[in-house]
């Protein structure tokens, strides 16, 4: 299902209260000229899977936090945010994985500029 | 008392791969500990982006080098749905069997592992490794590899079983359900390793589910989902097999669950080596152009020694344009701090054990 980002967490927190209690996967695919920030949701009583998608213009992404709702989204948000320069409004989401790395290219958009020099990338 | 802060690795001999600790202690007590990862990180989601679909199984092993094959499988599967090609039912039971047999290849090892980690050194680490070197020798003979297989194509297998595959399988299945009742009586009857595993680390059945935790972890806390069951794929819900659910959700619940599977998986060996049908099992040919991918995304998931992956592929014609990875690992990782806090340092090493990191699962 499609969401806008503004009524994200409102929404997963009306799917957890309806048993989608369960967050596997917070994870990002970079259209170029879009990026659509994926949750998929499970609920583990009767295997059902739910697919939410917000979709947001690449030059200004941002998705709420919804740590709050689940802790699972901790470490997924991380991850986006360092690997698809997405901005997580509403916590404060350092670095996970890539240390010593200035960020300025996320490395998973598809703009990434291969063969660069470690040095310059680390400046 | 202060809080100390202490520095732990980036190398520790059990974790298979590379983990940096920084963790709070308060006499010895742990207030706090921190994961540092991404020393394994190979950029695999970037690479598979500029490859062919089939000249990426390769890089899938290298992931989780505890149970190659099985990511093998789930990136396979994976293209598979996005080109909407039908597994050979012969190529399904193959699978399953080479699965299951890298199920008890992976616990295996990992009993080693953990028992190293809680100070039963050495014994329980060589019984494990010499029987997964039978499970090994098995899978070479299958596969052609030890560590790295590569034996999965579109549609089936590379090769079919080698002729007397079945009798060896079955011969190492009645040996390996004696030595399971071996490991538990030589384990449970350990006072030390009793006391180091009953009680500790454990984690209730909401906090599972809220965190995450996926995989024996998560079946330990009395949450009864298997990707096997829950979201049958192949031939699993024709052969007979349980969940394996545990109420405790400390260490020696995750232990328990562990060496139930190991039993559930000697069960579905023997079982699918007696159904197994007769006819072709191999895959298409290995080619770099392949008919056109027909679906755009396909979600594939899978259980994994190591708990449920997800693989997420956005696909172009003849190459992924997005492949994201949901690794068990991972997740099971991300509440070491909730499980460790409160605990003694020395327990957290334990708990790190029984969560069977793979770092290379872990850094992608």
């Amino acid at each position: 299902m499609k969401i806008e980002r503004e009524l994200l967490k409102e929404k997963l927190a009306e799917m957890k209260k309806a048993g989608f209690d369960y967050l596997e996967k917070i994870t990002a695919v970079d259209y170029s000229d879009h990026l659509d920030v994926i949750y998929l949701l499970e609920n583990i009583e009767d295997g059902k899977e739910e697919i939410v998608e917000v979709t947001m213009p690449a030059d200004d992404a941002w998705v709420p936090s919804v740590m709050k709702l689940f802790l699972a989204a901790d470490w997924y948000e991380r991850e986006m945010s360092e690997m698809f320069g997405i901005n997580i409004v509403g916590r404060n989401a350092e670095r996970l994985l890539l240390e010593k790395w200035d960020g300025k290219q996320p490395p998973l958009r598809k703009s990434f500029q291969w063969g660069m020099p470690y040095e310059e990338g680390a400046k | 008392m202060a809080v100390t802060r202490i520095n732990i690795g980036p190398v520790h001999p059990s974790t298979h791969g590379v983990l940096r600790l920084v963790a709070d202690i308060d006499g010895d007590t742990v207030v706090d500990v921190q994961p540092h990862i991404g020393f394994l990180h190979r950029g695999v989601e970037k690479l598979v982006e500029t490859r062919m679909f089939m000249q990426n199984p390769p890089y899938m092993e290298k992931l989780d080098y505890v149970s190659p094959m099985s990511y093998d499988e789930v990136y396979v599967a994976a293209v598979e749905a996005a080109m909407g090609v039908e597994v050979k039912e012969r190529a399904q039971y193959i699978r399953v069997i080479l699965l299951e047999l890298q199920r008890i290849a992976s616990h295996l090892l990992w009993i080693g592992t953990m028992c190293n980690d809680i100070g039963q050194m050495f014994t329980a680490f060589m019984w494990g490794f010499q029987d997964r070197d039978m499970v090994l020798n098995l899978l070479e003979e299958a596969a052609g590899g030890r560590m790295f297989y590569v034996n999965m194509r579109i549609g089936g297998m590379v090769r079919d079983l080698p002729p007397d595959f079945a009798d060896h399988a079955l011969g190492l299945m009645d040996y390996m359900e004696k030595r399971v009742k071996e490991y538990e009586r030589y384990l449970e009857r350990n006072p030390v390793f009793m006391e180091r595993m009953k009680g500790v680390g454990v984690l209730s059945y909401d906090d599972a589910k809220n965190l995450g935790v996926t995989g024996p972890v998560l079946r330990a806390s009395g949450v009864n989902f298997d990707a096997r069951k829950n979201k049958a794929y192949y031939v699993y819900q024709k052969l007979h097999f349980s969940t394996q659910v545990q109420m405790a959700g400390d260490n020696l619940a995750r232990y328990k669950v562990r060496m139930m599977e190991i039993r559930e998986s000697i069960r579905l060996v023997r079982e699918a080596i007696k159904a197994l049908p007769d006819g072709d099992a191999l895959g298409m040919p290995v080619k770099l152009i392949l008919p056109a991918a027909k679906n755009r995304i396909s979600i594939v998931s899978r259980e994994l020694p190591r708990g449920e992956c997800i693989m997420y592929l956005v696909a172009d014609a003849q190459k992924p344009y997005r492949l994201s990875i949901r690794s068990p690992s991972f997740i099971n990782l991300a509440a070491l701090n909730f499980l460790a806090k409160g605990q003694r340092t020395a327990d957290m090493f334990g708990i790190m054990g029984t969560l069977d990191l793979v770092m290379g699962c872990v850094d992608k």
